[in-house]
């Protein structure tokens, strides 16, 4: 009897421990951890704020026609969750780095995407699961943009931008959320 | 055919009983035109966005769009507008007084979180909805908040649907209250407020100042203390402040109200100036629209005694001053000779000349008589011959020596009457 209770107990032990490695990726989270909302909200603030006003300005300017109501895929990055802020904010830039390969969208604009996306990783120090991703950011950041010439001509409406246009506006949404509720 | 803009657009119907579906025309912002096979006409947007159907026979009315085309009427909403006040409530408003008589309600609802929802507090006007309340419970921010209008009138029903709004843009803080001025060092005044919003690092705020003298207004937008520099102590300065979300916490471009002012500074129709040192006049508004009347004793009356005393009394003392200084110039003539010096009259001292010798300058100058004479043109002298005795026992006369004539006057002149410049010189002893 003592032997068959050994190795049931065992057996069981081998069942769960697969099951919690399984698990704990999806649990464990790519940002630093601590409470450091404070340096957070000072770098949002001084910096990151100014270059995503400039980035909803430039949405302005593009002609976005077809992307009036459309539902897009993906739709639950969008969201910026209570309590949750800051890992919202970290989907939402994940998201739209995907978004710096796409030749349909007017280079500057997705240069300025990425840049946000990446300053958003960055003031939150937050990573990307994918780690393609952060190769982007590596690129953003040594890269000299300016040197290059800027397009001149915007391009058609398409479905790319809408999607891209509508990270945007949640990202700072979640963003002003944040900056709001910060001081409960 | 057109009427006028941009309300009005042609009406062509096409059947008796679907008149409202034939409305075809435009707004300022886009054309309500039915499409093929369609049985409500749609909205096409233009520079807005927005469903704008038609709905028939409907006067016209604030917020709407109306046409008349024979006996048909059409009718379009331009829209909902959403405000949230200090997040404490908030009023979506789609029409006003002149909005149609129709039956409206409002739905809202929360984009993936809540269900579709009826107002539950109508804002009416002569019995008309015009709007909805919302609670403070019943606003949820950061989440995408829709609406939906239902106009119905007789048969037909009208239903606008909003575009997803985000209520953190919508916000309208309340006034700033509780200005206080300090007087800072050299010359420096500071400004605070206090805002009756919660989350107060979600504000900038908006001074507007002018002094007495200044004819516009000075707009700055600043952080939470304004500071004026070198204000001057004999203007009277006076201050307002507003708030707005900043774009930290939104983006929206919903001012506040303006606050109760503040002021300061000496009213230069005061008496202060009798003081060496002007007494600045500190307000501090106990609340939003009042006032405590006893900061204010008698302004108007001391402000009217001025006035007389500076545009009436003064000029007229002036004048009577002015007068009595002329007057007394002209009547004192010490005075007078002093300011007006008398010009010099040598005219008495020639009396004698022309009173007594009647002009004779010689005369009055005591000139000699033959002087007088020797200056007269046709003066002429006779020559003076002189000549010599001859001795008794001397020698022959001298004019035996030759046959030149005797000659009494060497170099004396053959025709004395001759004029010569030599005639006056005294020959004669």
């Amino acid at each position: 009897l003592s032997h068959v209770m050994a190795t049931t107990f065992f057996r069981s032990i081998f069942r769960v421990l697969p099951l919690l490695l399984l698990l704990s990726p999806v649990n464990s989270s790519s940002c630093a951890m601590g409470n450091r909302t404070t340096q957070i909200r000072e770098k949002y603030e001084n910096i990151l704020s100014h270059d995503i006003d400039e980035l909803v300005n430039m949405s302005a300017e593009y002609r976005d026609r077809c992307c009036k109501n459309k539902k897009h895929e993906n739709s639950k990055v969008f969201f910026c969750n209570d309590t949750q802020e800051i890992e919202s904010l970290q989907s939402m830039a994940c998201n739209m780095l995907r978004f710096f390969h796409k030749q349909k969208i007017s280079k500057d604009y997705r240069w300025k995407a990425a840049l946000v996306s990446c300053g958003t990783l960055q003031v939150l120090q937050c990573k990307c699961e994918r780690h393609k991703k952060d190769k982007v950011c590596m690129q953003v950041n040594t890269h000299n943009k300016d040197t290059e010439k800027s397009e001149q001509s915007k391009k058609k409406c398409n479905q790319e931008f809408c999607e891209l246009k509508e990270n945007i506006s949640s990202l700072r949404s979640c963003w002003n959320k944040f900056e709001k509720i910060i001081f409960r | 055919m057109q009427g006028p803009a941009p309300l009005w657009w042609p009406c062509s119907p096409q059947t008796a009983q679907d008149v409202a579906s034939s409305c075809v025309g435009r707004t300022g912002a886009g054309t309500a035109q039915r499409k093929e096979g369609a049985e409500e006409p749609a909205w096409v947007p233009g520079a807005a966005d927005g469903d704008v159907p038609c709905l028939p026979r409907a006067p016209l009315g604030h917020g709407t769009a109306t046409h008349r085309c024979g006996a048909q009427w059409c009718l379009s909403l331009v829209g909902v507008e959403c405000v949230l006040f200090n997040e404490e409530y908030m009023t979506c408003m789609w029409g006003s007084r002149e909005t149609l008589t129709a039956n409206y309600s409002l739905y809202y609802w929360y984009e993936n979180r809540s269900p579709v929802e009826e107002c539950k507090h109508y804002l009416q006007d002569q019995g008309v909805s015009i709007g909805c309340y919302f609670n403070r419970s019943e606003i949820i921010q950061f989440q995408p908040f829709r609406v939906l209008i239902n106009a119905s009138l007789g048969s037909r029903t009208l239903k606008i649907l909003s575009k997803p709004m985000e209520l953190q843009d919508l916000v309208k803080p309340e006034a700033p209250v509780n200005l206080t001025i300090r007087n800072m060092s050299s010359n420096q005044l500071q400004l605070t407020w206090t805002s009756p919003y919660p989350k107060a690092q979600c504000l900038e705020h908006a001074v507007k100042y002018k002094s007495n003298k200044d004819t516009n207004w000075t707009h700055q937008v600043k952080g939470d203390i304004f500071s004026l520099p070198s204000v001057d102590y004999e203007k009277y300065y006076t201050f307002y402040v507003r708030s707005k979300i900043n774009s930290y916490c939104g983006s929206t471009q919903l001012w506040s109200e303006w606050s109760v002012p503040v002021v300061w500074g000496s009213n230069s129709t005061s008496k202060g100036r009798a003081t060496d040192v002007p007494t600045p006049l500190l307000w501090r508004c106990a609340g939003q629209g009042s006032m405590s009347p006893q900061l204010f004793p008698g302004t108007a009356e001391e402000q009217l005694h001025w006035f007389w005393i500076h545009t009436v009394l003064i000029p007229i003392a002036s004048c009577l001053l002015l007068l009595v200084l002329v007057v007394l110039l002209v009547r004192m003539e010490r005075v007078w000779v002093i300011l007006m010096p008398r010009i010099p009259n040598p005219s008495k001292n020639f009396d004698e000349l022309f009173i007594t010798h009647n002009g004779n300058f010689q005369e009055w100058a005591g000139v000699p008589k033959d002087v007088v004479e020797s200056f007269r043109p046709n003066y002429s002298e006779n020559i003076c011959y002189v000549s010599e005795l001859p001795p008794k026992d001397s020698c022959e006369p001298l004019w035996e020596s030759g046959n030149h004539p005797p000659s009494v006057m060497p170099g004396a002149p053959a025709a004395p009457r001759e004029h010569s410049p030599y005639k006056n010189s005294y020959v004669g002893v």
